[in-house]
């Protein structure tokens, strides 16, 4: 390999890439602002969940009740309403996505120490959504039967409410929060970004620079020359790969400056593991363009092989463990759950390489494979 | 011939090409295919945001018959046994460090000798919460499982005091999960990633259509022949629009319907009209794009920039009411959010053009707008 034919290569390409001010401009912004949207508005916390509330009671334990709910910051009230005609209405328009049925008799019945019925609606049209919204219905209403059974227990025996309350628990669980101790969500989320917006960034570039020639055909000037296809490749991505790793530092400022994200790692191992996941993800966009011929395809084959995949099975919003079979074998064919991991590892555990070396030897190997077969299918001569 | 047929002959035959040069991109279109089946497939079938199989390891010093019990109740789905601690609180925090583990669960040595003799117990748990949507959902199914263990000890030995014949007051919740009563994810999952899908697929394919004719110069042709700028510029929107029905027909059929028995409750044809007019709207957001950039690698990047927050932020993933509201504001203006409302009205909810029309009126007058200064840029650009 000749490093001046490489040099001058990398020195064609980046002024190609350079005098398309606009193509220029994005590389940088596109992961830029990807970063700030995402960083402000994706988020998985379920509050202010919109609620209304049949009461056909009327009495004082029921309104009771019903203001646990209204008072709680995980439900948004917008009224009570008179018939489940209504909540039928307001469910469907989805105008809620919660409702509560307080039925009649219930002060009654729990006053003479019987047990009543309350019946909620939940809006399954999103599945986590219902499973969380689930989730506070049933806390709120075990600590409303726990202040119920206090009290009724505490006059039936003669002890205190807080005796009864300590009898009623036996057993406590403490929980301890790793790595994210306040439950902070942008903590999490803004070190996975950087993994996502890196996952489609690069390829992108990469196989519309590649494509780009062949389509213009322009490569036959690479066809014709004295170019090895080793040399053409390797010069022909380093000024992309150059671009990315401008790009991961960024984000890495974005994250922890913008985002307050912590940073507990090393930065050193941390910008290592990312050079070879960029290379690895502009491999992706490399092996693509060996594929296809036309931009347009290289940009529809990009975005349903990294994009789509990358919502999908890196553990920005899911993790891994939580796929079922199918699903955790593409997670395992990407790059991208590999370096979660390490992302992880530096952002929030601050635990060194010796924990995630085999993330780190997968990308190494992950990245080789892909540019070999880049290497090994690329021709300097069309067919 | 009248100049009606002459316009609608234009139309036909500048639509006609744009099959004819779709159809000799043989690896686009087996892309297309991947993405509206296989593609939906996959999402499908095995993604799901629900806390799902968290691994848990336990640190069981106390060995009774209690602690057992205790133990055997995190159970799937929420949970999968992962295994046992034996070498104290080190090995633990090892197997979180490297992430094979979720949790783990602490039972100190007296636990049963202290719940036998009525004294408050205290068990530990230690989550990682990296990932903290899935870490608070451990924490609370935890706490949760701990409480009705311990109440049930504790009415246990109430029963035993009382006699047993008390009856105690209770509110007895009984929840109802509608339209997905069995919180199906697959049915969630498949819907949003067939509108993913679409929504690539409207952006790009027109915009890449067009600036294509730009980049190669054959616009040039296109300008000094007596088409319109809209007989240009409708004809790539329509035949894309067809590609994406057609995809979308056959992804409801075979897989929706077919494969993962989503119901349709509401009614097709409201569906697919819905469904061309979102493609009509974000088609004319992909037209804007083909104004502004001058090849198609801009496009490529013009695309990523406008559709991967579209994506993320309309709704599907994060609700409306968890995002600030300047984002709220900025989603009120991407036509996915409304199609993602209609969509699932129609398929899951069985709503209808009564229930819906605000939607997609808001829908139609958004297509109209960028539709409109697409039409207007492009005229400006061309001066025609």
């Amino acid at each position: 390999m000749n490093i001046h034919r490489v040099i001058a290569v990398s020195w064609k390409e980046w002024r190609e890439i350079v005098r398309d001010r606009v193509f220029f401009a994005l590389a940088f912004l596109v992961p830029v602002s990807m970063m700030i949207l995402l960083g402000y508005g994706l988020s998985l916390d379920v509050e202010g969940i919109p609620l209304a509330i049949l009461d056909e009671d009327h009495s004082s334990v029921s309104r009771d009740y019903a203001y646990r709910f209204i008072g709680s910051r995980y439900f948004d009230f917008r009224g009570y309403v008179t018939s489940e005609r209504e909540l039928d209405e307001l469910l469907t328009e989805s105008r809620i996505r919660a409702a509560i049925v307080i039925p009649p008799e219930f002060e009654k019945r729990l006053l003479s120490g019987k047990s009543a019925a309350v019946q909620t609606l939940i809006d399954g049209t999103f599945p986590f959504r219902a499973q969380t919204t689930k989730g506070y219905i049933v806390a709120i209403n075990a600590a409303a039967n726990m202040d119920l059974l206090a009290a009724h227990l505490s006059k039936a025996f003669g002890i205190s409410q807080e005796a009864v309350r300590e009898r009623l628990q036996p057993v406590r669980l403490e929980t301890r929060y790793l790595y994210n101790q306040s439950l902070k969500s942008i903590w999490s989320l803004a070190p996975k970004l950087v993994m996502l917006i890196l996952m489609i960034s690069p390829p992108f570039l990469t196989a519309l620079g590649v494509v780009r020639e062949k389509e213009s055909g322009s490569i036959y000037n690479i066809y014709v020359s004295t170019v090895s296809r080793g040399e053409f490749l390797v010069g022909k991505l380093f000024p992309y790969v150059a671009i990315s790793m401008v790009n991961a530092g960024v984000l890495f400022v974005l994250a922890t400056a913008l985002f307050g994200a912590p940073f507990k790692g090393s930065v050193a191992t941390f910008f290592a593991a990312t050079l070879l996941y960029v290379i690895c993800t502009t491999g992706i966009g490399l092996l693509v363009s060996v594929f296809v011929r036309t931009q347009i395809a290289a940009m529809i084959v990009v975005s349903i092989i990294t994009l789509v995949p990358a919502v999908l099975y890196s553990g920005v919003l899911i993790p891994v463990f939580s796929l079922d079979t199918t699903a955790r074998v593409v997670a395992h064919i990407l790059p991208a759950m590999y370096y979660t991991n390490i992302v992880t590892a530096c952002f929030m555990k601050g635990i060194g390489i010796t924990s995630f070396w085999p993330d780190v030897a997968v990308l190494a190997g992950y990245g080789i494979l892909l540019m070999g077969l880049g290497y090994a299918l690329f021709r300097k001569r069309t067919s | 011939m009248s100049r009606w047929t002459v316009w609608f002959r234009r139309l036909y035959v500048m639509t006609a090409k744009e099959f004819l040069q779709l159809g000799r991109d043989w690896m686009l279109l087996v892309f297309i295919v991947y993405a509206f089946t296989a593609d939906i497939y996959l999402a499908g079938s095995g993604v799901s945001l629900q806390l799902r199989q968290a691994v848990l390891h336990v640190l069981d010093q106390d060995g009774s018959t209690a602690s057992r019990e205790l133990i055997g109740r995190f159970q799937p789905p929420n949970f999968q046994m992962g295994g046992w601690i034996t070498n104290g609180p080190r090995e633990a925090l090892r197997l979180l460090d490297r992430g094979q583990t979720m949790a783990v669960l602490d039972i100190p040595a007296d636990f049963e000798s202290d719940l036998l003799s009525g004294i408050p117990t205290r068990i530990q748990m230690q989550i990682d919460t990296s990932n903290s949507v899935q870490g608070f959902l451990a924490a609370s199914y935890a706490q949760r499982i701990t409480a009705d263990f311990g109440a049930e000890r504790a009415m246990a030995r109430l029963h035993a005091q009382s006699g047993g014949t008390r009856s105690l007051p209770r509110i007895v919740d009984d929840h109802r999960v509608w339209f997905n009563p069995n919180q199906n994810d697959t049915w969630f999952m498949s819907i949003t990633e067939l509108l993913t899908i679409i929504t690539l697929f409207a952006v790009l394919l027109p915009a890449a259509a067009m600036v294509r004719e730009k980049e190669r110069g054959t616009v040039e042709q296109l300008l000094v022949s007596p088409l319109s700028s809209f007989q240009i510029m409708f004809p790539k929107v329509l035949s894309m629009t067809v590609v994406i029905l057609i995809g979308c027909a056959v992804s409801l059929s075979l897989v929706l319907r077919g494969m993962f028995h989503v119901p349709v409750r509401g009614s097709l044809a409201l569906f697919f009209g819905v469904t061309s007019l979102f493609v009509f709207t974000t088609a004319g957001l992909g037209l804007l794009i083909s104004t502004i950039a001058r090849n198609l690698a801009q496009v490529g990047m013009m695309t990523i920039l406008v559709f991967t927050p579209m994506l993320f932020l309309s709704g599907a993933w994060t609700p409306p009411e968890a995002m600030p509201v300047w984002m709220r504001t900025v989603m009120y203006a991407s036509p996915l959010h409304y199609f993602i409302d209609t969509s699932f009205g129609i398929l899951l909810k069985g709503a209808g053009i009564d229930i819906l029309w605000p939607e997609i009126a808001i829908m139609a007058a958004l297509g109209g707008i960028i539709f409109g200064t697409g039409m207007f840029r492009f005229r400006s650009q061309f001066g025609k």
